[in-house]
């Protein structure tokens, strides 16, 4: 009985400084994992991209259209991320706006980045935009852009399967005709599978981030 | 010291798997996947006015595909979307609009006096319910064939072989349901079931909690 009132005694004696040893242990590590998992909830945090991720699980149609180089499709840059955006060349605004901030975008990336993008402008205006003035119009923006057109059958079907509404509508003397249509820029992935929707009206700096993050899957 | 920190990052990171793991398992945002976008269409509806596909956005939109002059069973296709019509109150839809779009195949037959006739049989809401078509043929087997991913074929003796579906469009314009099977009261519940999911996306998926339901698309929380 004595043995063990003494034991006892003497254990609770030993548990004073290790029980508070133990008690900061614990507040550091409480304190480190809770710093660590703000750090790591900043740094693994599910990518809030600018543009709408759509998660596709067929290919984007494969469009075949003219350029001045020929004849375009889709397929030829697989490997590639590809921006597919629909506009003429007498748009007053926004497809200047969209392209030069796509034209941005790609030169604030280094060149190996930017060289595995291709921007495609599909022009939806056959009857003013010859292949040749579309080259002319896209290379303003950014050297590397292509600019496509084609019969308006084919066009109907290229736009309807791309979500893209378009209809002319009457202009002023100076400008001819315009063209009403959805203002979106579309990214398409190595493989060939839409991935991203960009509204009208997305900066330089949101496309830029958006395409190095998916350069970077 | 180097061990605490080596401890709090192997804590971290079971954490962060704990984290993802109790996430995918118990699912506290559900989703509705980005399938592919909506094709766009320009169409006439039961009262001769223009109904494209950028009149729709900004609103929910449940599209199908039949031909007024089809015999039962196509008529279920009528009955489904009457029923979600009826019932969309049980959905909560808060500020979101939602429409109603029949797409019919057989522009030979169906005009709009014909669509209007069928609309007014189904007692279906002017308002919220379109019907509509398209005279180019071509272009509205792209739409509805490659666009909708709806398969049908016209037969020889003028009567149409399709299967019934229905697709749940948001108000992107982003398809987020395929509704391919025979239509059954199940498949009511389950349309809109989807209906308040998509809602509730599009009422709360702003500001900081679009982390969440970004997560929630990456961890493929999809509502059944």
């Amino acid at each position: 009985m004595y043995r063990k009132v003494h034991l006892a005694t003497r254990k609770s004696n030993m548990n004073v400084p290790v029980q508070k040893y133990m008690k900061t242990r614990i507040l550091l590590s409480i304190f480190v994992v809770v710093l660590g998992l703000a750090a790591g909830f900043f740094f693994f945090r599910p990518p809030t991209l600018h543009g709408t991720i759509i998660q596709s699980p067929e290919p984007s149609f494969d469009f075949m259209l003219t350029g001045i180089d020929g004849d375009v499709s889709l397929s030829d840059f697989r490997g590639k991320l590809v921006l597919v955006y629909f506009g003429y060349t007498f748009c007053p605004d926004i497809c200047p706006a969209t392209l030069a901030n796509a034209g941005q975008a790609l030169r604030s990336m280094s060149d190996r980045q930017s060289e595995d993008i291709q921007l495609i402008m599909i022009s939806l205006d056959p009857e003013r935009d010859t292949p040749q003035k579309l080259a002319e119009y896209v290379a303003h923006f950014h050297p590397s852009f292509i600019g496509i057109t084609g019969p308006e059958e084919k066009l109907a079907e290229v736009t309807s399967l791309y979500g893209i509404f378009y209809e002319k509508h009457p202009g002023t003397a100076a400008t001819g005709y315009l063209i009403d249509h959805t203002a979106t820029l579309l990214v398409i992935d190595r493989e060939g599978y839409l991935k991203l929707v960009f509204p009208f009206g997305v900066t330089t700096k949101e496309i830029a981030d958006d395409l190095k993050y998916m350069l970077r899957q | 010291m180097n061990k605490y920190l080596l401890n709090g990052l192997y804590g971290l990171l079971a954490l962060i798997g704990i984290s993802a793991f109790a996430f995918k398992v118990f699912q506290p945002i559900q989703v509705l996947p980005r399938i592919r976008l909506s094709p766009a269409f320009d169409m006439l509806d039961q009262d001769w006015k223009r109904l494209t596909n950028e009149d729709l956005r900004g609103q929910m939109v449940l599209y199908t595909f039949t031909y007024t002059n089809c015999p039962v069973p196509c008529h279920d296709i009528d009955k489904t979307m009457q029923e979600i019509q009826a019932r969309l109150s049980e959905a909560d839809l808060g500020e979101t609009k939602m429409s109603f779009v029949t797409i019919s195949f057989d522009p030979q037959n169906d005009s709009p006096l014909a669509l209007r006739a069928h609309a007014e049989g189904l007692n279906a809401d002017p308002q919220q319910w379109k019907f509509v078509t398209s005279p180019n043929e071509t272009l509205l087997k792209t739409i509805i064939g490659s666009g909708f991913h709806a398969y049908y074929e016209k037969n020889t003796d003028n009567s149409f072989t399709f299967d019934p579906t229905f697709i749940l469009v948001d108000g992107w314009g982003i398809v987020r349901g395929e509704y391919r099977y025979q239509t059954e009261v199940s498949t009511v519940d389950r349309i809109l079931r989807h209906i308040s999911v998509l809602a509730d996306e599009v009422q709360n998926s702003t500001g900081p909690q679009k982390v969440a339901y970004e997560a929630a698309h990456l961890f493929l929380c999809y509502a059944p």
